[in-house]
């Protein structure tokens, strides 16, 4: 198995794009804005293509070369674009005011989050020194760091977008492995993406029409 | 034999084209009973070749059937025809009163066959990430299923199923990369990492600190789909809110669908970790599960979500049942699984019928059943008491066997804890169902239309009670020897 070691310069780019992803997230957490929480996952993404295009350089794998361009494009410019377009201009979305804890505290939650995520992802966890190791615990803590923004946002645009950072922080811990992680697997992984996103859109655009806003705080009919 | 693989996958597709070509809710309707009993038949034979042979492997490692996986094929594809047929009568009663639009008729079926087939290939597949990608696209297109009706509560329930699922499964995502990991260290040729019969026959390998991370995170993320409790929040409202056929669909094929991803990983985690902590995990999910599948079943309302918590319990069962193993909890496991899917369409199917009727699916509102519609009544009462695990029915079988491996692999206080609560399982679920086909009779117009349609809405339920009626008083040789060669696979 080719590896990756963390002292060499694709080691280092892909441990800094690991780290711009994770300031992403949280910078995702702590803004109250529709239109900056599409922005930052659509930063979010082009950083995790540029990772994935780092990956395909130093492991000379034509796969990993689509997986980066297929992520620019869906995840970087189409998602981004499209929710911005269907979602919050057309449903005229501002302030997320459903929030159920204030940006300071979810932050907080959101670092104890990360150091959680490096103390269960210990050194033993690994054998044999995987790629670019460092990568495991932060793709760790962005996949607990969009859990987070599910379950303190109640909008239901907020928390699709909280699923999709989830969703890129299982990609870049995936990344780093894709020289074997099977080609068709990414592939279905990404068309499931897609064809989510659009279900969920026209969840979100149906709800709206019936309720005054979309938010799952209003969502009630149904308990017990 | 390959072919025969494909065409269990493919067959039930055989709707969704009709309906894609604009066929109305019969003809698209008998389409999807005729490729489900083509899928049905596929899977009995592969299920008996696979006695005789070494499991089926191709495509490096993305094709892989075994016995388990011959077993939960034949339980789907069962359940799929079962609930094809129940969809003709439904959905042509529901396009002929002009409830569902021909729209929404024809994106029933689209989805339905789509369902159906998704669910089986996830089945067949020995590539663990391509199991989440199918996993995936299963609850996506059955997230359509729940929405269909487009009322606002029927758009809350699927917009809850859709995130809560997606997220789960994505969290099972995580544990296979986890699984991924811990397989690092070991010299595979690369393209078969991913392949569940490889990592199995090389656990020993692994390393288990990764792996116990891998295992608890696949029974959270895929127990997301199971229904175990706390991650059950979705289910009862998708169950309710979805055409009946289709909650039958989601009640006995895709929580088993979970359920399978979740003993493939315990497999594994068996293998390498020992009995100690996998045990305990699913001991855990599946008690609560029961605990809290029992106590909402106590609130009388909609009959739909009261089968709903059924189900809820009904994995804890299971849960608990993989948790104690051993071979009388493996075998009680798969016999439970089939059993409970059988009882649980028929349920859900004779509530569709009533909630066709009387147009309410309050369980208080309908009484007299058994008088009015003596079929229908008559199903949903023996259903109660299949499901709720008295004799002669299958699932008493099955329940003793669970009970009775608790005994031998844990000592008498959990065993007794679980036939306390299935006792008071039965109390709350029946005195429900009871106040529904008892009492004063209330008159109700046929819904159906024509004779095919009368017969498409009383068939699955006879033929579902029978079966339930033979796994009672004798286990087939056949299905016998295929459980225990199921088994054989896991250890």
């Amino acid at each position: 198995m080719q590896n990756l070691s963390a002292a060499s310069a694709a080691g280092v780019l892909l441990d800094l794009s690991a780290v711009m992803i994770l300031l992403l997230a949280f910078a995702c957490l702590g803004s109250k804005l529709f239109n900056r929480y599409v922005a930052y996952y659509g930063a979010q993404s082009v950083v995790l293509s540029f990772a994935a295009g780092v990956a395909a350089y130093a492991f000379h794998s034509i796969e990993l070369w689509i997986l980066a361009v297929l992520t620019l494009a869906i995840k970087g410019i189409g998602i981004p674009v499209s929710a911005r377009r269907l979602l919050v201009q057309r449903l005229d979305l501002k302030r997320d005011a459903a929030l159920t804890t204030g940006l300071s505290t979810s932050l907080i939650a959101g670092g104890a989050l990360t150091a959680f995520a490096y103390l269960v992802t210990k050194p033993q966890l690994l054998p044999h020194g995987v790629v670019a190791a460092a990568v495991v615990p932060l793709s760790t803590a962005v996949i607990l760091l969009g859990g987070l923004a599910m379950v303190v946002r109640r909008h239901t645009v907020a928390q699709l977008i909280g699923w999709l950072i989830v969703e890129n922080g299982v990609f870049l811990g995936a990344i780093t492995l894709v020289a074997t992680f099977p080609f068709i697997v990414e592939a279905g992984i990404f068309l499931d993406i897609v064809a989510g996103v659009l279900i969920m859109l026209v969840f979100v655009s149906g709800l709206t029409r019936r309720l005054a806003s979309a938010s799952a705080a209003e969502l009630r009919e149904l308990q017990g | 034999m390959i072919i025969l693989v494909i065409l269990a996958a493919v067959a039930p597709l055989a709707g969704t084209l009709a309906a894609a070509g604009g066929a109305r809710a019969r003809r698209a309707g008998w389409a999807g009973v005729a490729g489900a009993g083509i899928a049905l038949g596929s899977a009995v034979y592969l299920l008996v070749a696979q006695l005789h042979r070494a499991p089926l492997r191709g495509w490096g490692g993305f094709l892989y059937v075994d016995s388990l996986s011959g077993f939960f094929l034949l339980t789907v594809a069962g359940v799929t025809l079962l609930a094809a047929v129940g969809s003709v009568a439904y959905l042509s009663a529901e396009e002929d009163s002009g409830r569902l639009s021909r729209l929404q008729v024809r994106l029933y079926f689209v989805f339905f066959g789509l369902f159906a087939s998704l669910m089986l290939a996830s089945l067949e597949t020995g590539n663990l990430g391509l199991l989440f990608v199918l996993v995936e696209a299963s609850t996506l297109a059955s997230a359509a299923l729940v929405g269909l009706e487009a009322r606002s509560s029927s758009l809350e329930a699927a917009w809850k199923y859709v995130i809560i699922s997606s997220f789960g499964v994505t969290i099972a995502l995580a544990g296979t990369l986890y699984l991924f990991y811990s397989a690092s260290g070991l010299h595979l040729a690369p393209d078969l990492r991913l392949t569940w019969p490889y990592l199995f026959s090389h656990a020993h390998a692994l390393a288990p600190a990764s792996l116990r991370l891998a295992f608890l995170l696949a029974v959270v993320g895929y127990g997301t789909k199971v229904g175990l409790a706390p991650m059950h929040t979705w289910l009862p409202d998708a169950h309710a809110e979805a055409p009946s056929p289709a909650s039958a669909m989601l009640s006995a094929a895709l929580l088993n669908t979970g359920m399978y991803a979740i003993i493939r990983f315990l497999a594994i985690a068996r293998a390498r970790l020992g009995d100690g902590f996998p045990r305990g995990v699913l001991l855990a999910f599946g008690f609560a599960s029961i605990v809290i599948g029992v106590l909402f079943m106590v609130r009388r309302g909609n009959f739909k979500r009261l089968f709903a918590y059924s189900s809820v319990e009904h994995m804890g069962i299971i849960a608990v049942a993989l948790g104690f193993g051993g071979v009388l909890g493996l075998y009680g496991a798969l016999l439970h699984t089939l059993n409970h899917a059988i009882a649980k369409a028929v349920l859900f199917l004779s509530g569709g019928d009533v909630s066709l009727r009387y147009q309410t699916r309050e369980a208080a509102r309908v009484t007299g059943l058994l008088a009015a519609v003596p079929v229908t009544g008559g199903a949903l009462m023996l259903g109660s008491f299949a499901v709720l695990g008295s004799p002669p029915f299958g699932l008493f079988l099955s329940e003793l066997t669970i009970v009775r491996a608790g005994f031998a692999e844990s000592g008498p206080v959990l065993p007794l804890l679980l036939l306390a609560l299935l006792a008071v399982a039965f109390v709350a679920f029946a005195r429900t169902t009871t106040g529904m086909v008892t009492g004063e009779p209330q008159a109700s117009p046929g819904p159906y239309r024509g004779r095919g349609a009368g017969v498409a809405a009383v068939a699955p339920l006879l033929v579902g009670l029978t079966a339930l009626l033979v796994l009672g008083l004798w286990i087939p040789a056949g299905l016998d020897a295929v459980i225990r060669h199921s088994m054989a696979v896991l250890s």
